[in-house]
């Protein structure tokens, strides 16, 4: 036993092996990956359809599930229909595997087609109403090496195409009135009143029987002599050519195609990109200032004492970000063996471009540049995302292959964005590690921190809260995700432990790097032997007396434990290191509020003690007074009522704002009585009428708002008889 | 759009003052109703700076329907009956215009009730202004639709023998309906306020303004004009309020919101206290323009070729 625990921890310090344990490691794998060891039988989420429309990326479990759910009957008479398509799903699903390619129609019937058993009419009829249910079709991708790049290429044309739709739409709705504008005008001049025109203006059928001069002459005599003007007329049509001529968006499908190609917006590298960027600013600054004359133009808005000005002073300073979203984005998917220096990339992404960048990752465990054997943990890959978000208004998505679905969302939202967007992914080293698909590796780097998947929206909100997201980690919260495992222990009675997945059991994953485990024989487990989680957590004191160790299986399904040597251990500390800055991050466990919060618990705690202090001796003494009545404040006075300004009784008014403009009172007088700017009337001029006139306007008025008040002139003709009338008013 | 380009297109604004709007001199009797239509129509033009040419005023025949002649914008004085199918070929033809409309009791609810009832449910974006006297005042007084029951007339010399016809339940019970008001015209303000409101809502907006006629029925809306309670008011924030100064006068005040159609049915049928407000208003019923758009571009080109599409389906060739 002894020599056993000093054999391991020899090799565990120094990493040279004594004894037989040389690792036959070769063939093992984490023991959590052990259920997952036949993908094609399990219903996970590849592979995925790629589709056109909102939803452009499904997965194929999704869609069977939704089909079934349509068109089979419930309970035992769908069971048979369920099990045929289940059956077909799992066909298309080693097909993917081993590497074919085409639409989930034609995959559907090559499936259907192997899994098709002789004599059983009812599989072709089910699988045919199943196939019916499906929809949309669309090219179908497993997880392997090539579909980062296939999926954000199809997203990317998806958001494309929807934008040159709508950018046709607008473009050609003020093209057509633009053009109407023109033809209107046209066709009032001089020119199209000719005979030659009216006469071709009419159908075959009735051209004898109109005098063409006679009516030409008629036209010309009384229409309108000025048409537009010169200046006017060149604007339009020069921003009528401008609009037609336009080539960052592709005529529409079935359309004549346009006199040149629309531009291309994939390139291979960032400088290409930023290069056509600048080579094709002056036409869109071209197009965009078209396009703003154009709608001024079109509502008959344009001033040219105010607008020439401001038009010839428009360049591509005046552009904003906002303004960029209409027209398309571009696009680099890059892998990383042909990945630039970071310096170029950063320099890209923050130059405000929509440039829309792909980085596929392929190896994060590449050897340090030092070269003595320590483990590098794939540092420009991994750090290339976090520099991104440092830049501002660009959008950075990270995710392993495996999470992509889960995330499309998110992705479509990148896609979306106005800014620049880095999306980094891996996907599993380029030759695949022969024992695990490279569905199983990227979401071992994910689980494992070594990759966590994150994004950083700027579009989401103004502070960090709601720009940056951990949550499609598993168990953000916790340094490495766990999962209760079960086994059979030597006398056949199953155990549950939990079990840890971590940086060590990721590395594990890897041949390359076999050397930095050794078997431990059955005899040798025992309470010396830790889980890397717990020597990560709390080291323990004398590094000589414990080793740490991950889980494994082998091929028959045996459990082992692999000792960790120091390097990898080293590299483990480092992966949780960095691990801890994203989650600080995202606000999990951010040490500046705990401190905050330790402080103000402190601080109430005290001011709660002296409360209770103070009321204890309070309670002791007992010459206090009786406490005194809190006297309310005195009652605000209650807001004034709007007094209305006092009237003078023998005035003569009207309630202007009741008045119906009927006419009445201005007909009687039209300079006593006028209308005011709404139309409404008012007593404009008192001495203007006879008090006769007040009174009888006041009978005649049909709503019996005006007060004639009191005479003027207490002489007047007949006074006390019109004061008897005009009580009824007062 | 961004700053630069809102900035540009804001650089264009229009004032106008009430004499713009104002056409001929209204030949209206003394004390017509119609006046008070007209100078709320003028008030609202202004107030929400319409261009003159980009108003159309439509109108059938009737008292009511000289209104178009007295605004100085576009107009068309149509048929008897008419108006409204007329109202809406102009606005598919352009849709940009503003588009409202001026009948009567008789032109709308007698001869042009069938263009009523599906004007309602196509709701296309038009204001429709019912100015509802009960008679038929420029033939000189004949009984109406809308003439109560027992009204004397030329036609009726013994007085009407049918109850009348409610135009504001009828509205409300056509499918689609998506706004209904009802103004009196000796209340100014609450007339400003409702056909505001009308000329606002999205979709086919049906006002009935209850006019007096002094000269054929000068009687017929006097209980209602003098006694302040006799008017109900509907008052809600998603509907119309008062002023302070009205409030004084008119204490007959309901609160009703103007998304219950079940309600809104109700005081639809109240015919005395008079309910004055909006009684309906729903947004979100779609505009018959907006569910035929064509999908694509009609260019001429897209015209040309659809056509000979067409006309080649009946070609004769010779044989």
């Amino acid at each position: 036993m002894d020599t056993q625990l000093r054999d391991q921890v020899v090799f565990h310090l120094t990493g040279r092996r004594t004894g037989a344990e040389s690792a036959a490691a070769a063939g093992l794998r984490p023991a959590l990956l052990a259920a997952y060891r036949h993908l094609e039988s399990l219903r996970y989420d590849f592979p995925v359809v790629l589709a056109e429309g909102e939803d452009c990326v499904q997965s194929l479990t999704a869609m069977v599930d939704a089909a079934l759910r349509a068109v089979a009957p419930q309970g035992t008479a769908g069971e048979g229909m369920r099990r045929r398509a289940l059956r077909i799903e799992r066909e298309i699903r080693k097909l993917v595997a081993g590497g074919a390619r085409g639409t989930l129609f034609k995959l559907w019937d090559a499936a259907a087609q192997a899994a098709a058993e002789a004599g059983e009419e009812a599989f072709a009829k089910d699988v045919a109403r199943v196939r019916s249910a499906l929809k949309p079709d669309g090219e179908v991708a497993g997880c392997d090496a090539d579909l980062p790049r296939r999926l954000i290429r199809h997203a990317w044309s998806v958001e494309q195409r929807v934008k040159a739709r709508q950018a046709r739409d607008r473009i050609g709705k003020l093209v057509i009135r633009l053009e109407n504008i023109l033809r209107a005008d046209h066709m009032r001049s001089a020119q199209a009143l000719q005979k030659p025109e009216l006469q071709s203006s009419f159908g075959g059928a009735h051209q004898t029987l109109f005098d063409f001069d006679a009516m030409s002459r008629l036209l010309s005599r009384g229409g309108p002599v000025s048409g537009l003007e010169e200046r006017r007329r060149r604007r339009i049509e020069q921003v009528v050519a401008t609009l037609k001529s336009q080539r960052f968006f592709p005529a529409a499908p079935g359309a004549a195609a346009a006199a040149a190609p629309a531009y291309d917006f994939e390139f291979p590298d960032p400088e290409a990109a930023l290069k056509a960027f600048r080579d094709r600013l002056p036409q869109l600054v071209e197009l965009w200032v078209a396009m703003q004359l154009a709608e001024i133009e079109v509502e008959g808005n344009f001033v040219e004492d105010v607008h020439e000005p401001l038009f010839a002073g428009l360049d591509e300073q005046a552009i904003t970000p906002q303004d960029l979203e209409f027209f398309p984005d571009y696009l680099v998917c890059l892998a990383s063996a042909e990945a630039p220096e970071r310096a170029a990339l950063t320099a890209a992404l923050s130059s405000g471009v929509p440039l829309k960048v792909m980085v596929q990752v392929d190896d994060l465990l590449e050897e340090a540049v030092l070269g003595h054997g320590s483990l590098a943990l794939g540092l420009r890959s991994v750090q290339l995302a976090s520099t991104a978000m440092t830049l501002g208004d660009v959008f950075v998505l990270q995710s392993s292959a495996s999470n992509l679905y889960q995330l499309r969302g998110r992705l479509q939202r990148g896609i979306g964005h106005h800014g620049p967007a880095l999306f980094s992914i891996y996907a599993g080293p380029a030759g695949g590690a022969p024992k695990l698909p490279a569905y199983l590796l990227a979401a071992a780097a994910m689980q494992s921190r070594a990759f966590p998947a994150f994004s950083y929206d700027p579009g989401a909100g103004p502070d960090l809260a709601s720009r940056f997201s951990l949550e499609n980690n598993p168990q953000p919260e916790r340094d490495w995700p766990e999962e209760s495992f079960s086994y059979a222990d030597q006398v056949l009675q199953s155990v549950t432990e939990t079990v840890a997945f971590t940086f060590a059991d990721f590395v594990a994953c890897d041949p390359r790097y076999v050397h930095h485990f050794a078997l431990a024989p059955r005899a040798a487990w025992g309470e010396t032997m830790l889980p890397v989680r717990d020597w990560l957590a709390s080291p323990p004191q004398d590094p000589a007396s414990r080793v740490p160790y991950v889980l494994a299986v082998d091929e028959a399904d045996l459990l082992c434990r692999l000792v960790v040597d120091d390097r990898l251990i080293r590299a483990a500390q480092r992966c949780r290191e960095s691990w801890h800055r994203l989650q600080e991050f995202a606000g999990i466990h951010d040490s500046r509020v705990e401190r905050i919060l330790t402080r103000e618990r402190q601080a109430w705690e005290e001011q709660h003690r002296q409360e209770l202090a103070a009321a204890t001796a309070l309670i002791a003494a007992p010459a206090a007074e009786p406490p005194k009545a809190e006297s309310r404040p005195a009652a605000a006075a209650a807001p004034a009522v709007e007094a209305e300004p006092a009237r003078n009784p023998d005035e003569p008014y009207i309630e202007t704002a009741r008045c119906s403009s009927c006419n009445e009172c201005t007909q009687i007088n039209a300079k006593m009585f006028a209308y005011n700017e709404n139309k409404q009337a008012y007593i404009a001029d008192r001495k203007a009428g006879t008090y006769r006139q007040l009174v009888e306007a006041a009978e005649s008025c049909q709503l019996s708002i005006i007060h004639p008040g009191k005479p003027l002139n207490p002489a007047e003709d007949g006074v006390a008889e019109l004061l008897e009338r005009a009580k009824l008013f007062l | 759009m961004s700053t630069a380009s809102t900035c540009l297109h804001h650089l264009f604004e229009e004032h106008h003052v009430l004499e713009d709007y104002q056409g001929g001199v209204p030949r209206w009797c003394k004390g017509c109703g119609d006046n008070a239509i007209l100078a709320a129509m003028q008030r609202l033009c202004r107030d929400e700076a319409l261009r003159p040419e980009k108003t159309v005023f439509v109108s059938g025949i009737g008292c009511s329907s000289r209104l178009p002649h007295y605004m100085r914008t576009y107009g068309f004085h149509g048929i008897h009956g008419r108006a409204l199918p007329i109202a809406q070929g102009v606005k598919m033809a352009r849709p940009d215009l503003n588009v409202f409309v001026n009948t009567g009791d008789g032109d709308c609810c007698s001869i042009g009730a069938a263009h009523w009832i599906h004007a309602i449910r196509y709701n296309m974006n038009l204001t429709l202004m019912l100015h509802d006297n009960h008679i038929y005042g420029l033939t000189k007084k004949q009984a109406s639709p809308t003439s109560p029951l027992g009204t004397k007339s030329n036609t009726t010399p013994r007085g009407s023998y049918l109850d009348a016809l409610n135009p504001l339940s009828v509205t409300l019970g056509v499918q689609n309906v998506s706004f209904v008001a009802q103004a009196v015209d000796w209340i100014p303000e609450t007339l400003f306020q409702i056909i505001t409101a009308a000329y606002r809502h999205k979709g086919f907006s049906f006002v009935r303004i209850l006019q007096r006629c002094p000269e054929f029925v000068g009687s017929m809306f006097e209980p209602w004009v003098h006694d302040p309670q006799k008017m109900m008011m509907l008052m809600h924030d998603d509907g119309i309020r008062l002023s302070p100064a009205l409030q004084k006068i008119y204490k007959n005040v309901e609160e009703h919101d103007p998304s219950n159609i079940d309600r809104a049915r109700e005081v639809a049928s109240i015919d005395d206290p008079i309910p004055v407000g909006i009684i309906y208003r729903n947004p979100q019923v779609p505009c018959y323009e907006e569910l035929r758009g064509a999908g694509a571009l009609r260019t001429a080109d897209s015209i040309r070729t659809s056509l000979d599409a067409e006309f080649d389906k009946f070609t004769i060739w010779p044989q």
